[in-house]
């Protein structure tokens, strides 16, 4: 259990040095200055809600009887705000683009890998 | 302003990865889509403080901003 609470800790202050960053760019970019407190107060409230993120995601995975957790499920925990709910949808989309790019491009380099080999045993008979 | 952000999106990637302790598996692009909301989580929360201190008309974002907008954000998420 101490472990647990070892790794949390850890995480936590990932998210702390994330957090942080985040918070800089934003405050530089509207000219204002902000307290250590507040990046604190900001990255533990940031922990707990991805605890409750983790917990729902969890419910609708279960509920679906899958084991494992997708897209889908991050969809629906964005449910609450029309806003966010498009962004979220926006992002999976282009996801889901940029993965059918990649397997187009694997697919085109084995068949050049193919069509080079076929090529260099024809060069090889001739030879023989 | 846009690589700096590519690097912390990173990071949020990581440890989600990490933060979601259950005993599921977990797709790739659902990390990536928890990721991106985290991190709007937090730059929702740091622009309405922002806001919040801009119309308390001060230049510093103290914590009471952030206490202020803290209710309204829990609900709209």
């Amino acid at each position: 259990m101490d472990e647990d609470e070892a790794q949390k800790q850890r995480l936590k202050a990932a998210v702390h040095y994330t957090v942080g960053r985040l918070c800089q760019d934003i405050a530089a970019d509207c000219e204002k200055q902000i307290t250590k407190q507040t990046i604190a107060a900001i990255a533990e409230t940031a922990f707990r809600q991805c605890d409750i993120f983790a917990k729902d995601l969890e419910a609708f995975a279960r509920h679906a009887k899958r084991h494992t957790v997708t897209v889908d499920d991050v969809k629906l925990t964005a449910r609450r705000t029309t806003a966010l709910y498009n962004y979220i949808q926006q992002k999976s989309e282009e996801l889901a683009l940029n993965n059918q790019e990649l397997k187009e491009k694997r697919k085109k380099n084995a068949a050049k890998r193919k069509s080079k080999d076929m090529e260099a045993e024809e060069e090889n008979e001739l030879e023989d | 302003m846009l690589q700096p952000n590519k690097l912390n999106a990173h990071d949020v990637i990581i440890t989600t990865s990490q933060l979601i302790i259950t005993n599921f598996q977990v797709s790739s692009d659902a990390v990536i889509l928890v990721a991106e909301l985290l991190k709007v989580f937090v730059e929702e929360a740091t622009r309405r403080a922002v806001k919040q201190a801009d119309s308390e008309d001060c230049d510093t974002i103290d914590i009471e901003h952030f206490e202020k907008i803290l209710p309204q954000l829990l609900l709209d998420f």
